[in-house]
């Protein structure tokens, strides 16, 4: 098949040049050692890097992302049920576009944008604590609303819940109309239906957008950077500190082990739920 | 559902979960534009008698933003050329192959999930290593793998308008492979097309993370609006922010109603 051949070429080409081909070398890089002569490091092995992972409290951010990502893609899925089910079960043709519109203009505008709003909202003299104040709820301005983990998970939230949406929607539009009727027809309530029907048929779309969730909530930067308080850390900007002082095997062995991670959850999901297939619906 | 079992009240209560959603993304952005329009130099709900449109005017005299929108549009155009065209050919490859289907799928899907500081980071290492100087080209190379999977997603979701039948008409007529690529697909996709090269674009845009890493001397649009973020209050990156969020909006907006025009022909 030299057609195919000569079309694959250049896609691959590009994944294996840009992407492959660094990310293999930063993680054998991670393996090197560091050499204060020439501010660069030099093929000897060494596990200086990953021993650094352990100390500082390093490995404590490592812990502390996954449990971010966990929790926001629990919210994202929870946020993201009622929003799919209402745009496949109860809107009209025009209303379900409007609204699959309004879930897939956030992967496209800035999330640097988006977590920025939030400071301007949830600051002290923000709409939030004006309105918090007005009701008499609080009387001086809560301080933990910005610059705290709070702000960080909303942030986090509000950018991620489209990747949940997603698989979820597509999951959704597979449940097959008939059992639903044949459900009713029986007697069986909404809730009895969602329990016994829906969430089940809709497990692998749940899964991929956790999953979806999770994968980005780790490779997140901006939230933390915008929203996060004094000394607050996820991965990347872990990453990014640990540049600042040129600490190139540290950076390599940090990245590593997030890549391996990060590899391994998308292909046990992808097994687990062949993630592929549920994009392989050419009717969105 | 059609069937109506949910009830009132859930369907009430599934509605404002709903919106809620909603809400936590499109809120705070709308909150900035709001502000954005008011002439006071410190941030809050203009009243509508005192809308304005002076910190969108003052845009032009800030110089460090022009410039790197300049850069940003530059990349951005690289990078969406380039992964519109790869993405084709990813595509194209897609709907030839069979039993390797999942896994070419995956692996141009996989690009996505890598965090954008270690993209970034590795590149920029290697770049400096090849002794590459810092570039517009250096950021598309970043972008471009950001960007192509959802140009990959876009394009094959278009090549369903192609059915088996017109291709296997058209070879039966004589055309060979360029010809029925020509005057068969490549009418029917080009809506798909479109639609790709402008979510490229707009995702090399709003880029910052992998960015952050390959600029050179010119920072592009995020790196330099993060600065101006961080360094207090000038309401003109409200005005910014605002502008770029809208636009952005709007774009695809644009490109999901023309989608819904030739989605229904495909069936």
């Amino acid at each position: 098949m030299p057609r195919l051949l000569l079309i694959v070429l250049l896609p691959v080409l590009a994944v294996l040049v840009l992407g492959v081909a660094p990310l293999l070398t930063v993680t054998t890089w991670s393996f090197w050692t560091w050499d204060p002569a020439t501010y660069w490091i030099r093929p000897e092995p060494s596990l200086a890097g990953y021993g650094a992972i352990l100390e500082a409290g390093r490995w404590t951010v490592l812990a502390d992302t996954l449990g971010k990502g966990l929790l926001a893609a629990l919210l994202c899925l929870l946020l993201a049920y009622p929003l799919t089910y209402a745009i496949h079960f109860l809107s009209g043709p025009r209303l379900a576009l409007l609204l699959l519109a309004a879930i897939t203009i956030p992967f496209f505008t800035s999330s640097l944008i988006r977590a920025f709003s939030w400071r301007l909202v949830l600051g002290r003299t923000g709409p939030v604590n004006a309105f918090l104040q007005e009701l008499g709820l609080v009387a001086r301005p809560l301080d933990w609303l910005l610059f705290s983990d709070f702000a960080v998970m909303v942030g986090l939230v509000a950018s991620y819940m489209p990747f949940a949406a997603f698989p979820l929607l597509l999951s959704l539009r597979r449940v097959e109309p008939s059992y639903l009727a044949a459900a009713q027809d029986l007697g069986a309530g909404f809730w009895r239906i969602v329990r016994t029907i829906i969430l089940p048929l809709t497990l692998p779309g749940a899964f991929a957008g956790f999953l979806f969730v999770l994968v980005m909530v780790i490779g997140s930067s901006t939230e933390v950077q915008m929203l996060g308080g004094a000394g607050a850390s996820i991965v990347s900007v872990m990453v990014n500190d640990v540049m600042r002082v040129a600490n190139f095997p540290l950076a390599f062995a940090i990245s590593t082990v997030v890549l391996v991670v990060l590899l391994a959850l998308v292909l046990a999901g992808n097994r687990a739920f062949r993630l592929a297939r549920l994009f392989e619906d050419p009717s969105w | 559902m059609v069937t109506g079992a949910e009830g009132r009240a859930n369907r009430i209560a599934i509605w404002a979960l709903a919106l809620a959603g909603l809400a936590v993304i499109y809120a705070p952005p709308f909150y900035l534009v709001a502000i954005s329009l008011n002439p006071a130099l410190q941030p809050g709900l203009p009243s509508l008698s005192d809308l304005s449109l002076t910190w969108y005017a003052r845009l032009a005299h800030e110089r460090g933003l022009v410039a790197a929108l300049r850069q940003s549009a530059g990349v951005a155009t690289i990078t969406a050329v380039l992964a519109t065209l790869l993405s084709l050919l990813a595509a194209l490859a897609y709907q030839e192959m069979r039993r390797a289907r999942s896994a070419w799928f995956l692996a141009m899907l996989l690009p996505m999930f890598v965090p954008g500081v270690i993209q970034g980071l590795a590149l920029s290492v290697i770049f400096t290593r090849l002794h590459l100087r810092p570039s517009m080209l250096t950021v598309a190379a970043g972008h471009l793998l950001w960007a192509m999977p959802f140009a990959f997603i876009v394009i094959l979701t278009s090549l369903g308008a192609v059915r088996g039948s017109f291709l296997m008409a058209a070879a039966d007529l004589g055309a060979g492979w360029w010809r029925r690529f020509r005057d068969v697909i490549l009418p029917l996709i080009r809506p798909g097309l479109v639609s790709a090269f402008l979510f490229a674009f707009l995702l090399s845009l709003n880029e910052f993370a992998r960015a952050f890493y390959l600029v050179g001397r010119q920072n592009t649009l995020p790196i330099e609006m993060f600065g101006k973020m961080n360094a207090g209050a000038s309401p003109t990156i409200y005005a910014l922010s605002g502008a770029i969020f809208l636009v952005s909006m709007l774009c695809v907006g644009l490109v999901m109603l023309r989608r819904r025009g030739t989605g229904s022909q495909a069936g």
